[in-house]
């Protein structure tokens, strides 16, 4: 990974203002980088940005890299990070505010596509399925053709149902999915 | 009370001074009415501190249409060009009386007191209007002239009570020279040896031997000492001195009593044997079937035996065989009396129990304290010195964790940096290299903090003997099916997540006040922070004092601290005792009451809770130097015969009115105790409503109905009591007086409230005045329409 250095232009103050604003930002900017949510976290390996590292350059309004950053979408939200921060402060809530704000920017990487899959299945049939999740996400990610192999063999040891369940009546959920769209809009 | 107000005559009788307290009406009037009454208003711009909040110039203007008042505003009154301003308007007759707006009062009343003593005013006709930390600091974020509005009204009732307040002298009370020290740390050990030299003094502790924890240290940092030998020295020095009384297993049961004169109750526990017989000869040991009878440790001091009961069988072996008839099974809990005129609290710390933090898995085997980790290796060794994991081998893995329940702010664990664990987990880590050289030691911490001399290289020292260094908190320790122990962790510097395996791990808890820290503040009437630390007087500048003048404190129970910080402290409360006890007398206030009619009902003698009033000739007669001013007989007498002398009736009315002369607001009536608590709140710039007026008085038991009633009458929306004083004898009739004031203030309809704040409780204190604020705000505005609505009916009946 390349480090670029950080310059005054990498660094975003009405960023930081709009997260500090929210019900988690107000303790973001007391973090003291300890990094027991770090060595907490169950999949920080898997992040490009450990959950101190996302914290601090929070602090630092860098915001294109934190908008970007895998760590947000791949934050089990196990809570482990939260619970044991000595400051207070909840990383797996943080990752949820930073969530949406990183949709609204139009950021696009695979895990906001998958996120939208994801989103877009339960909206339709009211339950995961991990078919149409597949085959779906595949589309709008042409990488995914490597994986075909594997996809296959667990279809043959039936780990990947064909069948597709649905709730009987989606237009209730989908009425909460409304709501939850509308009040991003306000916020 | 100042310093500068030495007393009149310096051996002031008792008798003289009950005939001063017991004056009649008229004198009182007398006294109030002399002189032209030329007051001299001045406030302080502190900078921008007031003046950036307040419009001092507006106040001023409306200040001066008074013919009496002079005003003058300042950039800093504090400094000598503000103070020479004033001593040269004394001097030349220009004031007479004088009220200044500045700071709390706790900063600098004693400074401009005794400047007023040096211009020839006395000092009880000077006054401070606290418009910093009670007005500009906590109203900056509102409109300024609500701030200025409250200001003009809190100096108004200030100039109007300074009227009539009488130029009092403190009375002065012989002090006891005799100091008692609680705890026989290496702080207590040191204060009672440097005051041995020219007092008395108890020293006493809870264990049963002395040294506190640094009998449970191994070596000592930064030096490497061995610490039993630096500290048996000092121990058998106290225990041969014949100036200290050492009483071990003792605790104080009661206080009584006031400063410079106490009269104090200790409980001291059974030990079964006594220790000036007992020549440690080890004879009862032998014959105990049940291992009941032991020496604490080889060098404790006072060297004697002590017994177990909770395995003492009673057979009385040990009594028979012992040579100088040293034991007596039957010993029971006792309690001596002792009067002292000092008293110095060192007290101590103790570790957080870590067994809090889930993830840490404490207690386990192998995962220790540093406390414990330090004993092993220390003259308290139950393994003959060795280092050893619960297998009885040694850890050729150790791995330190810090800060564990530290610098959390969660609530969970301590907020404070408990300072010395940075030092000491890298002396335990150069131990064990030192015990094995290819063993491994590894720290874990957030920041090393190495500040002061000799750190930073002891630092330097560790890294170069090979001690490893992680900077993260350690997120797991999970022990192993095999006795070792996994921790996971995240190395901050490199942002990548590791785990090791250890044979041992040692954590270093956050070190908090000893139990029962409180408890000995309460008795003695001083205060604690949040943190559970004692308080100092003054942070910086009066580091051992507190804020009651007759006690000290010294070491760890201020704060966690090393040796050497202890040991400095001990020496420095020493002075600050001799100091104290050196002037022979101590000044006591001279707001007491003043009996000025009296029917013999004896009904405020009742009343008293200390003992000072007395019937005599059919007549209640007061002893000023067992009063405290509580207050508590004015509402007592039935025919409204007693008066706090400058805290009368119409004196507390009369500045009432001066402070809701501008507008309505909410009258907070607060004690010294709880005053502070709005201090801090201020320092701290906690915001609540300028509508709130805090008027500061001795005790909120000099209050009546009388009192309440005028402040509504005078446009109060609300009155608060706000009390701060821990003493039960107060504080059990609080409620009692509560309920009184609300039933015979009835009529106004206007809310009544009482609560009770320590000084630590500051934010507490302003959720409350905002709360209320807004309460009898709303209450307010509902009765203004109601009697809008029915203009005819009487809303009041
Ligand atoms: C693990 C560890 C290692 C350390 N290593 C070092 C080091 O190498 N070098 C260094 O300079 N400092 C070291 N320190 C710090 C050092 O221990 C303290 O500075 C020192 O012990 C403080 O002394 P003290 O008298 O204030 O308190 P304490 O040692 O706690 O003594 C207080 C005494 O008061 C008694 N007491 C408590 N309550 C009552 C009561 N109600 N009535 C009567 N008696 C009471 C207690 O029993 C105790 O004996 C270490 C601290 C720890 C925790
Ligand atoms: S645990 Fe809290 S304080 Fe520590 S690094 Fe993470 S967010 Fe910061
Ligand atoms: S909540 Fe998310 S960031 Fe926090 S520990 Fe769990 S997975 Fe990691
Ligand atoms: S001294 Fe060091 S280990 Fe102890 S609380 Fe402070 S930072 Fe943590
Ligand atoms: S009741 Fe309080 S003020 Fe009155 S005499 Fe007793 S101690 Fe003094």
């Amino acid at each position: 990974m390349k480090k670029e250095p950080i310059i005054p232009e990498s660094r975003d103050p009405a960023f930081i203002e709009q997260v500090i604003k929210t019900p988690v930002g107000e303790k973001i900017p007391t973090c003291m980088q300890c990094g027991i949510c770090a060595g907490s976290c169950p999949v920080s390996q898997e992040m490009d940005y450990s959950p101190r590292e996302l914290v601090r350059m929070v602090q630092l309004g860098l915001k294109k890299e934190v908008l970007s950053s895998s760590t947000i979408w791949i934050c089990t939200t196990c809570f482990s990070c939260s619970v044991r921060c000595p400051r207070g402060i909840h990383p797996t809530e943080l990752m949820e505010t930073l969530k949406p704000i990183a949709i609204a920017e139009g950021i696009k990487n695979r895990n906001v596509k998958f996120d939208n899959v994801f989103s877009d299945v339960i909206k339709t049939n009211g339950r995961a399925s991990e078919f149409l999740l597949i085959s779906k996400y595949s589309l709008t990610e042409p990488g995914m053709i490597k994986q075909l192999p594997f996809g296959l063999s667990m279809m043959v040891k039936g780990k990947l149902p064909l069948s597709i369940q649905r709730m009987e009546n989606t237009r209730e959920l989908e009425a909460i999915f409304n709501l939850g769209e509308k009040s991003r809009e306000k916020k | 009370m100042t310093e500068n107000e030495q007393p009149l005559v310096k051996e002031q009788k008792e008798e003289t001074i009950r005939k001063e307290s017991t004056i009649d009406k008229s004198a009182i009037e007398e006294s109030a009415k002399k002189g032209s009454k030329k007051i001299g208003v001045y406030l302080c711009r502190c900078g921008g501190n007031i003046a950036d909040a307040v419009d001092l110039q507006a106040v001023a203007d409306n200040l001066k249409e008074d013919k009496n008042v002079i005003v003058n505003i300042q950039d800093y009154l504090c400094s000598s060009v503000g103070q020479d301003k004033i001593k040269n308007d004394i001097e030349k007759g220009k004031v007479d009386r004088v009220v200044i707006g500045s700071c709390s009062p706790k900063l600098h009343l004693e400074t401009f007191r005794g400047m007023a003593k040096n211009a020839g005013l006395n000092p009880r006709l000077l006054e401070i209007t606290n418009i910093r930390e009670q007005a500009s600091w906590v109203h900056d974020k509102e409109d300024k002239t609500g701030v200025t509005s409250k200001v003009l009204g809190l100096i108004k009732g200030a100039a109007a009570r300074m009227g009539s307040i009488e130029p009092l002298s403190p009375l002065a009370k012989t002090l006891v020279d005799r100091t008692l020290v609680i705890g026989g740390g290496i702080a207590g050990i040191t204060t009672a040896l440097e005051l041995s030299d020219s007092h008395d003094v108890i020293l006493i502790e809870k264990k049963p031997y002395l040294g506190g924890h640094m009998i449970g240290l191994s070596k000592t940092f930064p030096t490497l000492d061995c610490s039993q030998c630096i500290l048996t020295p000092r121990m058998v020095a106290v225990h041969n001195n014949p100036r200290i009384s050492m009483l071990t297993q003792t605790q104080v049961a009661d206080v009584q009593g006031s400063p410079g004169d106490y009269s104090i109750t200790l409980k001291h526990s059974p030990r079964y044997v006594d220790i000036g017989k007992c020549i440690n000869c080890g004879a009862c040991a032998r014959k105990c079937p049940t291992g009941a009878i032991f020496l604490p440790f080889a060098q404790a001091v006072p060297q004697a035996y002590m017994i177990d009961m909770s395995k003492c069988s009673n057979c009385g072996a040990c009594v028979k065989i012992c040579p100088r008839d040293a034991i007596n099974l039957e010993e029971k809990e006792e309690t001596s009396a002792i009067a002292v005129g000092a008293v110095a609290i060192a007290t101590g710390f103790e570790p957080i129990d870590p067994t809090f933090i889930e993830e840490y898995n404490y207690p386990s085997p192998n995962i220790l304290t540093a406390i414990e980790f330090e004993e092993m290796l220390s003259a308290k060794s139950k393994t003959g010195m060795r280092l050893q994991k619960a297998d009885g081998t040694f850890p050729n893995r150790v791995a330190f964790v810090l800060c564990a329940g530290s610098r959390d702010f969660t609530g969970k664990g301590r907020k404070h940096c408990s300072k010395v664990c940075c030092i000491y987990s890298q002396k335990q880590a150069q131990l064990v290299k030192k015990m094995k050289e290819d063993s491994q030691a590894w720290i874990f911490y957030i920041d090393m903090r190495s500040g002061g001399r000799r750190f930073e290289e002891f630092y330097h020292h560790t890294q170069e003997k090979g001690v490893n260094y992680v900077r993260g908190k350690v997120a797991e320790i999970l022990p192993k099916s095999d006795g070792t122990l996994m921790v996971q962790y995240e190395d901050t510097n490199l942002g990548r997540k590791g785990r090791e395996i250890f044979d041992m791990v040692i954590l270093c808890p956050a070190l908090i006040p000893s139990t029962g820290t409180k408890e000995i503040a309460d008795k003695l009437g001083v205060s604690i922070g949040d943190d559970g630390f004692i308080e100092e007087k003054h942070v910086k500048l009066d580091p051992v004092n507190t804020l009651n003048q007759s006690v000290f404190a010294a070491g760890c129970v201020l704060g966690p601290k090393d040796i050497h910080d202890s040991v400095t402290e001990g020496i420095s409360a020493a002075h600050k005792v001799s100091q104290f006890l050196g002037k022979g007398m101590i000044l006591i206030p001279p707001e007491k009451p003043v009996i000025l009619e009296c029917n013999g009902c004896g009904d405020c003698v009742k009343a008293c809770p200390y003992n000072a009033l007395a019937l005599e000739g059919g007549k209640a007669l007061l002893s000023p130097l067992a009063c405290t001013g509580c207050g508590i007989c004015v509402p007592a007498c039935p025919i409204k015969g007693i008066e706090i002398r400058n805290f009368t009736r119409d004196q507390v009315k009369a500045q009432l009115q001066g402070i809701l002369s501008e507008a309505p607001g909410v009258i907070v009536f607060i004690d010294p105790y709880a005053y502070a608590a709005a201090d801090i709140a201020g320092v701290n710039r906690k915001q609540y409503s300028s509508l709130v007026r805090l008027v500061s008085i001795p005790s909120v038991h000099i209050l009546d109905a009388d009192v309440v009633n005028a402040a509504f009458e005078y446009g109060a929306t609300g009155v608060m009591l706000i009390e701060g004083i821990t003493d039960e004898k107060l504080t059990s009739r609080s409620d009692d007086l509560y309920k009184k004031l609300k039933k015979d203030t009835r009529k106004h309809k206007k809310p009544i409230r009482y609560s009770h704040i320590e000084t630590a409780q500051y934010e507490k204190l302003t959720d409350l005045l905002n709360v209320f604020a807004s309460q009898a705000g709303a209450k307010a505005q509902k009765m203004s329409r109601k009697e809008e609505i029915s203009d005819k009916e009487d809303p009041v009946s």
